[in-house]
């Protein structure tokens, strides 16, 4: 069996968009003390709505548009429930992920039919990788780290600004103090619930892109509940990467590594690794790493305790 | 009327409102996709709740309510386990495997030592989870998760391979013998004896066990806060274990009765895809607010609504997934509900204080 390392590699990188995406967006969120398991179905509403962007508008920057509008629609409620009413979060997560399954599903039927046919209706065009060139021949280096699509450098990008802003500014420091103790930072004159909606929000826009890059980027197709738990291994990712965003790009590059082999076992048909075994190594190396090195790994101390304020 | 009266009675107004609200969503969706609401509400409850058909719903509302009556357990300890499906699933095809097995076996040995198994199975894949939770302190919601894919995925493979019906157009395994089939209990319906152990014997001895019991309490003080628990001399790392093991035997046993009694053999589709048992459990055991025998009733309820929406996607074309809309409304408002009831809770014991004055 040979396996092409670079190309392995090169594919690694690609995959690792959405859950780095997913993941920076959710890991501020945390940071300031709430736990957003909607972050699976935010990317699943995005996925759906690029792909109804592109289809009808035949428009990919339009569709990105609506993928990340309609992740914020889907956070603002998140927020509503968990900031302004301080209801449980993992409840009231689990529950948004359900509603979007459903919905995405149901207007998915509702648009193209009760039945889904064997050939699911297809956009013509996906996401483009950014053409840099002469560059991207360069060298074997080049040709692994250019070629991708925008969203990878701008996942990368954001990850290390985060890392910035996080550990470096006094907005950091104030984000930081909410998660350990939202009533002191409350006392302290910070705005714990305008901070948590702005990095809710954001969270909707950024999870939307993420998942618009399965529909629009990947495939040109939606699929029923096509994100398979994306937004939870990001949060995986996030307990691994200990809370601190350069470490996310490490671990969303190691997720992806399994990822990308796992895809490649399947794709040489393999008779001695059955497709299942495959599809399933992505849950089994997060639980296996998680293990590793998850242990006793303190998050922030208010993480996903609902707060309310006192008049 | 003394509070807690009131303060039932404020729960079921709230309980009610909260599915009222999620039908209210239910009949805007339908309508804007141009069905018939008034025609498509008559066929859900038609084929949920007409006399005839109440076998089936109390058949499609028994493995729900195992898999609830443990997930209250987890929930009142505040241990979110969300792999109720995996479990479910585990306890599955072991049974089916073991059946096929000791086809020969005498039934009145071998049916409780069937389900036995198929509890204990669910127990053991929501041991690490378990552990991970309580010695390690990683959140179980996304362990859990990550198990219920391992576990679908695993008996994909099994189902595709090794235990395969080599005869079946389906992956699936072959069919049990008909002597280790739960037997009828009402003839001519297909009612089997695990829906009597399901609603008859297992939600008293839960609630027993929830309401009336040390441990029971324990789990409850451990739910209200790892310190309080500490204070009360709690050891939450046992406690944590003891509330994921129970779960997951419960949801074994949902597998596995629902291989005995109903599919007679493993199958991939042994829940279903629109609203599958492991997380429309969770729906159950929040809207039955822990509590065994508000679950027991729950199930049905949200039984026939599963049964209702197939019969509503055959009769007037709305996809089943409907009901996976509704559950999702009912927690959704049932957490509104939460939030409501203990502003009116207080309000109701701020009045009672001034009446006594």
């Amino acid at each position: 069996m040979s396996i092409d390392i670079s190309g392995l590699i090169f594919s690694a990188i690609s995959l690792m968009t959405p859950v780095l995406l997913a993941g920076i967006a959710e890991l501020f969120v945390e940071r300031s003390g709430i736990l957003n398991l909607g972050v699976e179905g935010a990317m699943l509403i995005g996925a759906f709505a690029a792909f109804m962007g592109a289809y009808y508008y035949g428009d990919l920057g339009f569709a990105s548009l609506i993928a990340a509008l309609s992740g914020i629609a889907f956070c603002t409620l998140f927020a509503i429930l968990t900031v302004s009413l301080a209801l449980n979060q993992m409840v009231t997560g689990l529950a948004m992920n359900l509603l979007a399954i459903g919905i995405t599903s149901y207007l998915y039927r509702a648009s193209f039919g009760w039945y889904v046919s064997p050939i699911p209706p297809h956009i013509k065009e996906t996401l483009k990788p950014l053409d840099l060139g002469a560059l991207s021949e360069m060298s074997i280096v080049g040709k692994l780290i250019f070629g991708h699509l925008p969203h990878t450098y701008f996942a990368i990008i954001l990850a290390i600004f985060g890392w910035w802003l996080l550990s470096k500014t006094d907005i950091g420091l104030k984000i930081r103090a909410m998660g350990e103790d939202p009533q002191v930072a409350d006392s302290l004159g910070i705005n714990v619930n305008l901070t948590r909606y702005t990095l809710l929000l954001a969270e909707g826009a950024i999870a939307g892109l993420a998942g618009s890059l399965l529909s629009i980027g990947y495939y040109n197709m939606f699929l029923d509940n096509m994100t398979q738990g994306r937004g939870y291994i990001a949060i995986a990712l996030v307990i691994l990467a200990r809370w601190n965003p350069v470490l996310l790009i490490a671990a969303s590059f190691l997720f992806s590594m399994v990822d990308a082999l796992q895809l490649r076992i399947q794709a040489l048909g393999l008779t001695y690794i059955p497709p299942q075994l495959a599809l399933m190594l992505p849950y089994l190396f997060t639980i296996i790493v998680l293990l590793a090195l998850g242990r006793k790994v303190r998050g922030p101390a208010a993480l996903a305790r609902s707060y309310k304020r006192q008049r | 009327m003394n509070i807690e009266r009131q303060v039932n009675l404020v729960r079921a107004l709230l309980a009610l409102s909260s599915i009222g609200l999620a039908f209210v969503f239910c009949i805007m969706l339908i309508a804007l996709s141009g069905k018939d609401p008034g025609e498509a509400l008559f066929w859900l409850f038609y084929g949920g709740f007409s006399p005839a058909l109440i076998p089936e719903t109390f058949i499609r509302a028994t493995p729900l309510l195992f898999v609830s009556l443990g997930l209250a357990v987890a929930f009142s300890a505040k241990i979110w386990n969300i792999g109720a499906e995996g479990q479910l699933y585990i306890g599955g095809v072991v049974t089916a495997t073991l059946a096929l097995h000791i086809s020969g076996a005498p039934s009145p040995i071998a049916l409780p030592m069937l389900i036995l198994v198929s509890g204990i199975a669910g127990a053991l894949w929501a041991l690490i989870p378990a552990i991970l939770r309580a010695i390690y302190g990683i959140n179980e919601v996304i362990t859990t998760l990550m198990f219920n894919y391992i576990a679908i995925y695993f008996v994909s493979y099994l189902l595709n391979g090794p235990l395969r019906d080599p005869v079946s157009l389906f992956p699936e395994t072959t069919t049990i013998s008909s002597s280790l089939w739960l037997p009828i209990v009402v003839p001519g319906t297909r009612l089997h004896l695990g829906v009597i152990l399901a609603f008859l014997i297992m939600t008293p001895i839960m609630w027993f066990f929830l309401k009336r019991t040390a441990l029971g309490l324990k789990l409850e003080i451990l739910g209200s806060g790892e310190k309080t628990a500490k204070y009360a001399g709690i050891e939450s790392v046992r406690m944590i274990i003891i509330a994921m093991l129970i779960s997951g035997f419960m949801a074994g046993m949902a597998g596995g009765v629902e291989v005995l009694g109903i599919q007679h053999k493993m199958r991939l589709e042994i829940s279903p895809p629109t609203s599958p048992y492991g997380y429309t459990g969770i729906a159950v055991a929040l809207l039955g607010y822990l509590n065994p025998l508000l679950i027991a009733a729950t199930s049905f309820f949200l039984g026939g609504i599963m049964n209702g929406s197939t019969t509503m996607h055959r009769m007037v074309g709305v996809p089943v997934g409907m009901a996976g809309i509704i559950q999702a409304f009912i927690i959704l408002f049932i957490l509104l509900g939460y939030f409501l009831e203990e502003k009116f809770i207080h309000r109701i014991i701020g009045g009672l204080r001034k009446v006594e004055h």
